[in-house]
């Protein structure tokens, strides 16, 4: 077996590796990072940039909010059921984090709240501008991956410092000794396995999105029947699991719940199309929230696991799509194109003639229902106590804005299943605020840290979409915090 | 020749191309239609650079170096080139990278990333080519594809198979066969190179293929993987194709000491494994080894390493599989072996337990000899101490590799009367000829392949009439198909299906009364449940009974350490026991496994105990040198159609009079044939990785 001896060991080289393995080699420590994939980034190379407070780009928007209200903010959504001192640590260091990757380069488009829609119905209406969207280096608008040019930034600052990235080397287990972690088992591409030995093991896998066993384990969804979350491929837990055989104590996962279609890349037009605030149904044809709401995926999301069979049918008639045809969305997302109806009628029927199977469409309401799978007595009823109070222009349930009170009443009629979604997993290993893995004691295990995903426990039921960026914004935090104490600790043994 | 790459002085070699002279410097250029085995075609313009006297930049693949080159790769006209290439790209590319099963391997994704566009930039339009999984083994999902045609060239340049090539359809160009055939037809040979040159998730392994548990390597070549020992099963398989005898067996002696034994009788998990399975039947790896073995070649001798002597004594209970082979690596390592066995031979469950006419003694005999020559100390009709004993009188470690020699009788009415034998009795009184009489009329209880060992000895020492009766359907016995047909063949007369209720007579054996099973299962608690068919007992009148339901380990309870669910010595991961220096290893601490279990065991006991003298547990030996496998498959007609040899038997009315052995080794011939069909699933790992930004 093949010896390796180093300062600190960082398993994976994700958003919050790359921030551990930089932090720690700028304290001074010597750092090996092993990653699975051949590509550096993990997760994060899909998404588009993170949360920050107090940084410059803020200041010079003049955006005042400062960390202690993020906090503050934070503490409140989540009802304090979460370390506030971690929360604290994690706000408190967030804006220098971001002057910290501008340093090395990464250049960052502007500084939002999650999604922008007029006042009443915007999305995250009381979110503040924390959302750090990075710039694509070539230009361009920034989309979905665009954050791939900070992590390309921070692999490049890790290898100057010195970090030697072992690739398509997954870390098979943890060494521990004493009751210490002393190091990692690794396997390279040729299934030779190398035993690594460091003073300081900070594990950073990304959660596990990708590992339908192990959601229906610990959140009780079932991956393609009640949840229809982003797998991303190698999202398996690794860390997790990991830090649990080592003894970490066991913090509650949940998923980073949203809603979407299933295969909702593949139909993204589709998946805004519907995103509208038209008719929104659950199984048995009842409303079951103010669709003026439906831009806040948190929100959304949760009420669709409460529906029956964790499902919803998002409804509009043809003169709703010929409005949305003439005059755009009633709801503009970020993530979806600006043009959707210009590309509606080719994706709709494609999909249609595919089978796509969320979908369909009928001439009469009962028609519909019964393509889609909903109760056609309740769906009926629905739509005329609907239409009625669109005559009355009055919300009388639940005083939705009347600008969106639009009738549902000339076929043909279109329908679409709404799933519930999430970006992935969050939480499993207790830390604490400096992020050292803690047994179920609450005693830290020497040598050992957890951060990023596989250790966010600090947003309670539901993403905290009040300060946007918060996923990221975790990853690169914790990762710095961990790569800072390991460091000191392995400057000190 | 020197150039400059960026104000870099930098060596090349005439001839070579801009890329390669700067990729070998160490300086990377992004490239996706190059790829370090092929030869590059300049289409993706991803490696544009600017050259001194010229205006555009052009692709440096194409371009050869000259002396005193000036060469700009971060020039503002290249990276426009670049960056407008990967955008074009993108722009036909699925955004849903979340669903892509190669997302994190993917050379695309890692390009994109150091290009850092964004994919917004052009009018997406994603071209949409069904995924296409009627093939076997290869999966092709071409609305990843980029067109850079690395498939191509792999498949036509470096394999010669010549099966894909870029198509035109009306939906635009795309890769595949000539007229649009499955690959079997068009003479595929799945060898993987197209999956592994591929720099997207255009082209993949078919779903369930490669384990997410194993290395890459290990998912890559599962035979190899699957063996317990990891013989390099495809390099000795090529070995075989050549004739080349020697080589191929001393292939095999890397990893184990017992080649024609294994030949005559594993129970080769490798062909369970072997991707031939897909497209037909797997290849017959273990008759092929059987094959090499035959030739008794001792070349391998010649690069066989003995280290010098270490002072340390190691003592092996036990001289079966399991503990002749860590008896053999252990004195390879030094170290003073004996090895102690309470029969008159060595061989353990080999010997006494496989009939002759299935593993015959002079191939045992000669690969015993083999083991003994490095310098193992064998003491036969010898008991061993306990080891507590044998560490007190100077041994430095011991191995318990005692095996399962003990019969199990089932309590079962009449099973005390006379005529009635257990199968490890049986076998082993069979074996050294002290069973003048079998009985006329025999009836083997169990469904394994000891059941129909004991069957057809009993067949060869005469009795008349032999049954065997099993609680299993035909299809769940655990005996192997072959077993099962052979014996038919013989003639035994096979009661699948039934339970056994008692056996008859008085004092003597006088029949056995079996009743038809309905369900045989297990249930939650893992408890075994049978149903009967009412009224359907009857009686078979028999003279003789022999238990073939299992064996269990014999006199474990003296031996001083920690024992499991009964008569089994504990051990941990590193084999060893509950006490210091005592380790264990094979069926007496796995229960009855397969010899090549056993063996795998014995390798791994045997590093385990090195460590613990001292030594670095390295028993790994190399007895040929490394040669590269040739990358030129060329065509073969028909090739995935190719059937599976089998080894000629001896005809059933002449086996059953006597132990000659019943199967013939394969002719050369028929070896390299049957070698040629394997699908060479290593040679793709020979394939160079592209090395991507991240690594320079």
């Amino acid at each position: 077996m093949k010896q390796l001896q180093t300062d600190v060991i960082v398993v994976a080289a994700g958003l919050s590796g790359l921030a551990a393995g930089i932090a720690a080699a700028e304290n001074g420590a010597e750092v090996m990072i092993f990653e699975k994939s051949n590509t550096t980034g993990g997760a994060a190379n899909m998404g588009m940039g993170p949360l920050g407070v107090g940084s410059p780009i803020q200041k010079e928007h003049m955006i005042s909010l400062t960390a202690g209200e993020a906090f503050r903010k934070h503490m409140y959504y989540t009802h304090y059921r979460v370390d506030a001192r971690m929360v604290r640590d994690y706000y408190f260091k967030s804006g220098e984090t971001i002057e910290w990757l501008m340093d090395m380069g990464v250049e960052f488009t502007g500084v939002q709240r999650a999604f922008s829609a007029p006042e009443a119905t915007r999305a995250y209406s009381d979110g503040e501008f924390t959302w750090h969207v990075v710039k694509p280096e070539g230009g361009g608008a920034p989309g979905p991956r665009c954050a791939t040019a900070m992590t390309k930034k921070m692999t490049e600052r890790a290898k100057e410092l010195g970090v030697k990235f072992y690739m398509e080397t997954p870390v098979v287990r943890v060494i521990k000794e004493d009751g210490r972690a002393v190091g990692v088992i690794a396997k390279n591409r040729d299934g030779e396995e190398i035993e690594a030995r460091a003073k300081a093991v900070i594990l950073a896998t990304g959660g596990f999105g990708d590992n339908p066993e192990m959601i229906k384990e610990q959140t009780g969804y079932e991956f393609g029947k009640t949840i229809f979350n982003f797998a991303i491929p190698g999202m398996k837990g690794d860390g997790i699991k990991m830090a649990w055989e080592a003894g970490a104590g066991h913090a509650p996962c949940t998923m980073e719940l949203m809603y979407q279609l299933p295969d909702n890349m593949n139909h993204f037009i589709l998946d805004g199309a519907f995103r509208q605030p038209c008719l929104w149904v659950n199984r048995n044809g009842d409303r079951f929230m103010p669709e003026d709401q439906i831009a806040n995926t948190t929100f959304t999301g949760n009420a669709i696991t409460a529906q029956p069979g964790c499902v919803a049918y998002s409804i509009f008639d043809s003169k709703l799509l010929k409005k949305y045809k003439k005059k755009g969305p009633d709801i503009i997302s970020h993530v979806h194109p600006h043009d959707l109806f210009d590309h509606f009628d080719d994706q709709w029927e494609k999909d249609l003639a595919d089978g796509y199977e969320p979908i369909c469409q009928g001439d009469t309401i009962e028609e519909l229902a019964e393509k889609a799978g909903i109760d056609p007595v309740g769906l009926e009823k629905q739509v005329e106590e609907y239409n009625e109070m669109c005559e009355a222009g009055f919300d009388e349930i639940f005083e939705k804005d009347r600008a969106y009170m639009q009738p549902i009443e000339k076929g043909p009629f279109y329908c679409c299943r709404q799933n519930v979604g999430a970006y992935g997993s969050v939480g499993g290993v207790r830390i604490n605020h400096k992020t050292q893995v803690l047994n179920e004691e609450a005693k830290v295990i020497p040598g050992l840290y957890c951060v990023g995903t596989d250790a966010c426990n600090i947003f309670g039921d539901s993403y905290p979409f009040i300060l946007s960026g918060n996923t990221m914004g975790f990853c690169l935090n914790s990762g710095r915090i961990a790569g800072e104490h390991a460091a000191e600790e392995a400057v000190e043994y | 020749m020197w150039l400059t790459i960026d104000d870099k002085q930098i060596e090349a070699h005439e001839g070579m191309t801009v890329l390669n002279a700067a990729l070998g410097a160490g300086i990377y250029i992004p490239h996706l239609c190059g790829h370090p085995d092929l030869e590059a075609v300049g289409g993706c313009r991803l490696c544009s650079v600017e050259i001194e006297g010229m205006t555009e930049a052009v692709p440096s693949c194409m371009i050869k170096v000259e002396e005193g080159m000036k060469v700009t790769v971060h020039g503002s006209k290249a990276e426009k080139t670049r960056k407008t290439a990967m955008e074009l790209i993108l722009a036909t590319h699925p955004a849903d990278c979340t669903g892509c099963p190669k997302y994190g391997k993917c050379e695309l994704q890692s390009m994109y990333q150091y290009l850092g566009v964004g994919p917004e930039k052009w009018k997406k339009k994603t071209r949409t080519v069904p995924t296409d999984d009627s093939n076997p083994l290869i999966r092709h999902l071409f609305t990843r594809c980029v067109r850079c045609g690395r498939c191509v060239r792999a498949c036509r340049e470096l394999r010669g198979v010549k099966v894909l090539d870029f198509q035109k359809t009306e939906d635009g160009v795309r890769i595949g066969t000539d007229g649009n055939i499955s690959l079997k037809e068009a003479g595929c040979k799945f060898c993987g190179a197209c999956i592994e040159v591929c720099p997207t998730g255009s082209i993949m392994d078919a779903l369930g293929q490669i384990s997410e548990d194993v290395s890459y390597a290990e998912g890559v070549v599962p035979c190899r993987t699957a063996c317990p020992a990891h013989t390099d099963i495809p390099r000795y398989l090529r070995y075989i194709k050549e004739g080349d005898y020697e080589k191929a067996t001393a292939v095999i002696r890397e990893k184990l000491p017992f080649p024609e034994t294994l030949g005559c009788i594993c129970s080769h998990v490798c062909e369970t494994a072997c991707k031939h399975n897909e497209l037909g039947k797997p290849l017959s790896i273990c008759k092929l080894k059987r094959a090499a073995a035959a030739s008794q070649s001792d070349e391998w001798k010649k690069n066989r390493k003995t280290a010098a002597p270490t002072g340390k004594k190691a003592a092996v209970i036990g001289a079966g599989p399991a503990g002749l082979t860590a008896a053999y690596y252990l004195a390879k390592k030094g170290h003073e072996v004996t090895v102690f066995e309470s029969n008159e031979k060595a061989g353990g469950q080999c010997r006494y337990g496989i009939p002759a006419y299935r593993l015959p003694d002079e191939v045992l005999d000669r690969e015993i000899s083999d083991i003994l020559e490095v310098g193992v100390d064998l003491k036969v009709n010898t008991t061993a101490d306990t080891p507590e004993n044998l560490l007190k009188q100077g041994y430095d470690t011991v191995l318990i590799a005692t095996g399962t020699h003990k019969g199990v009788l089932l309590p079962l009415e009449g099973n005390n009367l006379s005529g009635v034998q257990l199968n490890t009795d049986f076998l082993k009184h069979a074996r050294r000829g002290q069973i003048s009489d079998p009985g006329k009329k025999v009836m083997v209880l169990g469904g394994g392949n000891v059941a129909f060992d004991c069957a057809r000895t009993a067949l060869r020492l005469g009795a008349e009439e032999v049954h065997i009766a099993c609680l299993e359907s035909r299809d769940n016995m655990t005996a192997s198909i072959e077993e099962i047909e052979e014996g038919r063949e013989e003639g035994i007369i096979l009661h699948s299906g039934y339970s056994f209720l008692r056996i008859t007579g008085d004092m003597k054996v006088q029949g056995v009364e079996l009743q038809k099973v309905d369900k045989f299962y297990f249930d939650e608690n893992r408890k075994a449940i049978i149903e009967l068919i009412e009224g359907s007992q009857e009686i078979i009148p028999v003279d003789h009974v022999i238990f073939a339901v299992g064996q269990a380990p014999l006199g474990t309870e003296k031996l001083g350490v920690e024992l499991y669910h009964g008569s089994y010595v504990k051990v941990d991961s590193s084999f060893s026991t509950s006490l210091p220096g005592v380790y264990g290893a094979g069926d007496v601490v796995t229960g009855t496994k397969s010899v090549i279990e056993a063996i795998a065991a014995g390798r791994q006991s045997a590093i385990e105990m090195d460590r613990y003298l001292g030594g670095d547990g390295d028993i790994s030996e190399e007895l040929l040198e490394k040669e590269t496998a040739d990358p030129f498959l060329g065509r073969t007609e028909d090739f995935g159609s190719l059937e599976r040899l089998y080894p000629s038997l001896l005809d059933p009315q002449e086996r059953k009079k006597s132990f000659a052995p019943v199967e013939q080794t394969f002719t050369c011939g028929e070896a390299k044939c049957e070698a040629g069909r394997c699908l060479q699933c290593d040679l793709r790992l020979n394939l160079t990785n592209p090395r991507l930004w991240n690594e320079y």
